[in-house]
């Protein structure tokens, strides 16, 4: 990396790692994260993505040591901070709701951590204007948070977080506060630190787009269970099953049944899958995977229906094919030229044997 | 597992520690007197003061024998309930005008209606006596106009007069906060549906203020009942209510178990109030 | 806002209502400069005679005193208890504590005249009848539930993240304490201890069960004073009060508005 970045700086890679080990809350009456194990490269941006209340934010509060731990291990670089209190852990936390501290100016916000450490005076003065400089703030220092918009509030919140070089970097949907322009560029600006800083950095969000978009790593959860962990290419091409097919990107979600040897029947068609499940299958396809009336595309999966409803929805075109007694979506970008059918008519549907995606019906 | 729940442990002794001290003054302020009042209405005072050791249903029995206790608590309700009724009658506009109106006028008109409550009960009272006594404001005013004015201090009227200004505010303020509900489009609906003014107040408007006047209605009867001050002076020691007897018996009798037994009686009285307000409340908002 | 509805006959029923509920109080400014010595509106002729009678008046002057260091007491320990209290119900809610607040805010829905009589007969047996200790406790009995209420709304509606930003940034838990929570609460300290100033002040009906020949409160005093002789005396010492009154007021008005303090 380019030293020209100022004090709050790692070189990239030297993030440290960190371990979970058989993580588990359990509440009176549920359970909100279940036997969790993860590995954190140093210097990686791993998101934990999920639906709410499948146990990404108790994980995060977990790490931060906010909230106690039924059982299992957290490891830091080795360390274990388990029974570690909150403030001996050296997390640097970012928050939904920014959680500046309403009563101090930004720059007594951003050393509040340094003073804590018992940093001199003149460290702390340097530290902080550097710090406000890679989140742009310069010029700021003597607001009160309530003088700033969100997105500055947030990228204060990271200054602070960040200013005190901590071990990891925890944020906490840190964007959903936002709106949907300044979200983009502050997912930009949080990666770009993020990698410049090389800070390992552990992101919980409900946004597929936002964790495919920034993260080198994505940790899918539902119900306090870990679905998947993976590269976003291995999330979204190779989901573990249903679930994660479904809640990264859309799929059509259809039930056939496999002979063992990869083919399967669907509608009376002979469909060849990824897998040799015999049985009850759950297969999934991709709307935008799927070609229709495409004279090319002899040779791979086909299955003929009738389309019921066709909806216009920008970039894309969706259309409702009916086929025996399954629905299928398909999705066709708006810059083809060419004609769609009308509603009602018959139309062919094909797709490689590739994207079809097939799981044991028992699959999450 | 541990170290959550030495966590656990730890905090519940921490919160222990931080409510200790307001339980202690609690306890000694509040539940040991109060308990001590229930006991004490059992018990039979002794001539000079004294009490006895013996259970008994005395005090209660003269509170049904004696028919000047009847009358006090007789008196006392029906009193409570015209001061509630006329303190409604005045607050219903100034807390309609107040949720029409808007800011600043608005804030100025809240404060003013505030003010009287950071004002001492006995300094109101004070300048109705000022109004009401024999060479009073209003009665000189009246006179002087050659009409011949009953007097309006050391009587029911007085003390009805002074309760219910002393009690607009806590009525205005219960209106106000009710009147949330009232949505100016939802009157301007009836209007464009043909209502004409009377129309729009006694179908739209009144109905959908209720619960606020019921909440009002509850929270004045009960101070009503309970007043003591105003009262006390406005009525000259002349009007007998529950509040005043209670502290004749024990400050001029010393009859302290049947002072005991009177307030064990207004606390029934604001048991069947809060009741009374329960089924109201029920029936407005069904 | 809507002028039609607003009409003339709608708000001189209004103004006369408001002059009905504000005459009493407003009266008392008049009737303090008056130079007749018995109560007579209009006074037949001005003077400052009542103002000077306060300081001539050995009972009154001994009663303010006592007032003013008595709610002084009794706001600065109802802080002082009130505080803890409040952050342990907000901060560790619970079944208990939930329970525990109502039962701490219940004195608020007692009559006062039922509260004072049992405060009476209990601290009679206890021998703190007509003492100063006796009317701080007594005091404290309704200035705490306010005291409490208002905390607890503050603490309440207090961020809890900000807190945890504080924890996670390496600061102990006293230190958050000390440095964020303290800091952000200063509004609801401010409110509540005006309050509690304001109610301890102007206590009088338990007051009046436990105040001796000995030791009595100004609020009581002048409760005796409008019985036996409502002169223009009670006029000059009503008017002392409200403006102390004031005082208080718009110093919790400049610190953070009345709306917010007193209207919920």
């Amino acid at each position: 990396m380019p030293s020209d970045q100022p004090s709050p700086s790692r070189t990239a890679g030297t993030g440290v790692p960190l371990h979970l080990r058989g993580l588990t809350k359990k509440y009176q009456d549920f359970v909100g994260v279940d036997n969790l194990n993860l590995d954190i490269q140093g210097g990686e941006l791993v998101a934990l993505l999920g639906p709410s209340g499948c146990g990404k934010t108790t994980t995060l509060r977990m790490v931060a040591g906010l909230i106690p731990v039924t059982s299992g291990e957290i490891l830091v670089g080795g360390r274990d901070v388990t029974s570690t209190p909150t403030y001996q852990r050296d997390m640097g936390l970012v928050f939904q709701s920014y959680a500046l501290f309403p009563h101090m100016t930004i720059a007594q916000n951003v050393a509040f951590g340094l003073e804590m450490r018992g940093i001199g005076k003149d460290e702390i003065k340097a530290r902080v204007r550097d710090a406000l400089r890679m989140v742009h703030l310069e010029g700021k220092e003597d607001r009160k948070p309530t003088q700033l918009s969100g997105g500055q509030q947030q990228r204060v919140a990271l200054a602070r977080a960040l200013v005190v070089r901590p071990s990891i970097l925890l944020l906490d949907e840190p964007l959903s506060n936002l709106d949907a322009k300044l979200r983009d560029e502050m997912r930009r600006e949080i990666r770009e630190i993020q990698q410049k800083t090389g800070i390992t950095a552990l992101f919980v969000t409900h946004d597929q787009v936002e964790a495919l978009a920034m993260c080198d790593k994505i940790v899918v959860m539902q119900a306090g269970k870990l679905m998947q962990a993976g590269t976003p290419r291995e999330i979204y091409e190779a989901p573990a099953n249903p679930f994660v097919a479904s809640f990264v990107g859309r799929a059509n979600r259809l039930t056939a049944r496999g002979d063992g040897s990869g083919r399967y029947g669907l509608s009376g068609v002979e469909i060849r899958g990824s897998a040799g499940i015999s049985g009850n299958v759950t297969m999934m396809i991709r709307p935008h995977r799927i070609t229709i009336n495409d004279p090319a595309a002899a040779g791979e999966n086909g299955l003929s229906g009738r389309l019921t409803e066709v909806t216009y929805v920008g970039d894309l075109v969706q259309l409702e094919v009916a086929s025996g007694d399954q629905t299928i979506m398909v999705e066709r970008s708006t810059r083809s030229q060419e004609a769609l059918p009308t509603i009602g008519e018959s139309v062919s549907l094909n797709w490689s044997a590739a994207d079809t995606m097939v799981f044991s019906e028992d699959a999450p | 597992m541990p170290a959550a729940v030495q966590k656990e442990k730890g905090s519940a002794s921490l919160v222990a520690m931080l409510l200790v001290p307001i339980i202690v003054v609690n306890s000694i302020g509040f539940i040991l007197p109060i308990l001590n009042l229930a006991q004490l209405s059992f018990k039979e005072a002794l001539v000079g003061g004294g009490i006895g050791e013996a259970f008994t249903l005395s005090n209660w029995a003269i509170l049904i024998e004696d028919t000047f206790y009847l009358e006090v608590l007789w008196q006392s309700v029906w009193v409570s309930a015209a001061i509630t009724l006329i303190t409604l009658a005045c607050s219903y506009p100034i807390a309609l005008y107040l949720h029409r109106t808007s800011d600043p006028i608005r804030t100025v008109l809240i404060v003013l209606v505030i003010s009287p409550l950071l004002t001492s009960a006995v300094i109101r009272t004070y300048g109705w006596v000022a109004l009401l006594s024999d060479n009073g404001v209003i009665t000189s005013l009246l006179t002087s106009m050659g009409l011949n004015v009953p007097p309006l201090m050391f009587n029911t009227t007085g003390v009805i007069i002074g309760m219910t200004e002393i009690l607009m505010p806590y009525m205005i303020l219960a209106l106000f906060a009710g009147f949330g509900r009232l949505d100016q489009n939802v009157e301007d609906a009836a209007r464009a549906l043909g209502a004409n003014e009377l129309r729009v107040f006694t179908r739209v408007v009144f109905p959908l203020t209720l619960p606020g006047v019921v909440l009002g209605c509850l929270l004045v009867f009960v101070l009503a009942v309970s007043s003591f001050i105003t009262p006390k002076l406005l009525g000259g020691g002349r009007v007998f209510l529950l509040a005043t007897e209670i502290y004749d018996q024990a400050i001029v009798t010393l009859n302290w178990p049947l002072a005991a037994t009177l307030s064990m009686l207004v606390l029934i009285v604001f048991g069947l109030a809060l009741a009374l307000y329960a089924r109201a409340l029920r029936l407005v908002t069904a | 806002m809507d002028n039609n509805r607003m009409g003339l006959p709608m708000k001189l029923l209004v103004s006369i209502l408001f002059l009905y509920l504000l005459t009493p109080v407003i009266l008392v400014f008049p009737l303090s400069f008056s130079d007749d010595q018995t109560l007579a509106f209009p006074p037949s002729s001005w003077s400052l005679r009542w103002y000077r009678a306060i300081f001539g008046d050995g009972r009154m002057m001994d009663a303010f005193i006592t007032s003013l260091g008595l709610a002084t007491v009794v706001t600065l320990l109802s802080i002082v208890v009130a505080l803890p209290a409040s952050y342990a119900i907000v901060r560790f809610p619970s079944k208990v504590t939930n329970a525990l607040f109502n039962l701490l805010t219940a004195p608020l829905l007692l009559p006062t005249i039922v509260l004072g009589l049992g405060i009476l007969i209990v601290f009679a047996s206890l021998g703190v009848m007509g003492s100063f200790s006796g009317l701080v406790m007594a005091h404290m009995t309704v200035t705490l539930p306010y005291a409490l209420r208002v905390l607890t709304t503050f603490l309440t509606g207090l961020n809890l993240t900000v807190e945890e930003a504080a924890a996670t940034l390496g600061a102990r838990p006293m230190v958050v304490f000390r440095r964020i929570t303290l800091p952000a609460m200063t509004p609801g300290l401010i409110a509540a201890t005006a309050l509690c100033f304001l109610v301890s002040f102007d206590e009088v009906v338990i007051t009046l069960f436990l105040a001796g020949p000995r030791m009595t409160t100004l609020p009581v005093e002048l409760y005796h004073r409008v019985e036996m002789q409502p002169d223009p005396l009670v006029a000059s010492v009503s008017a002392l009060i409200i403006g102390l009154t004031l005082a208080v007021v718009l110093i919790v008005d400049r610190s953070l508005g009345l709306n917010k303090t007193f209207v919920k």
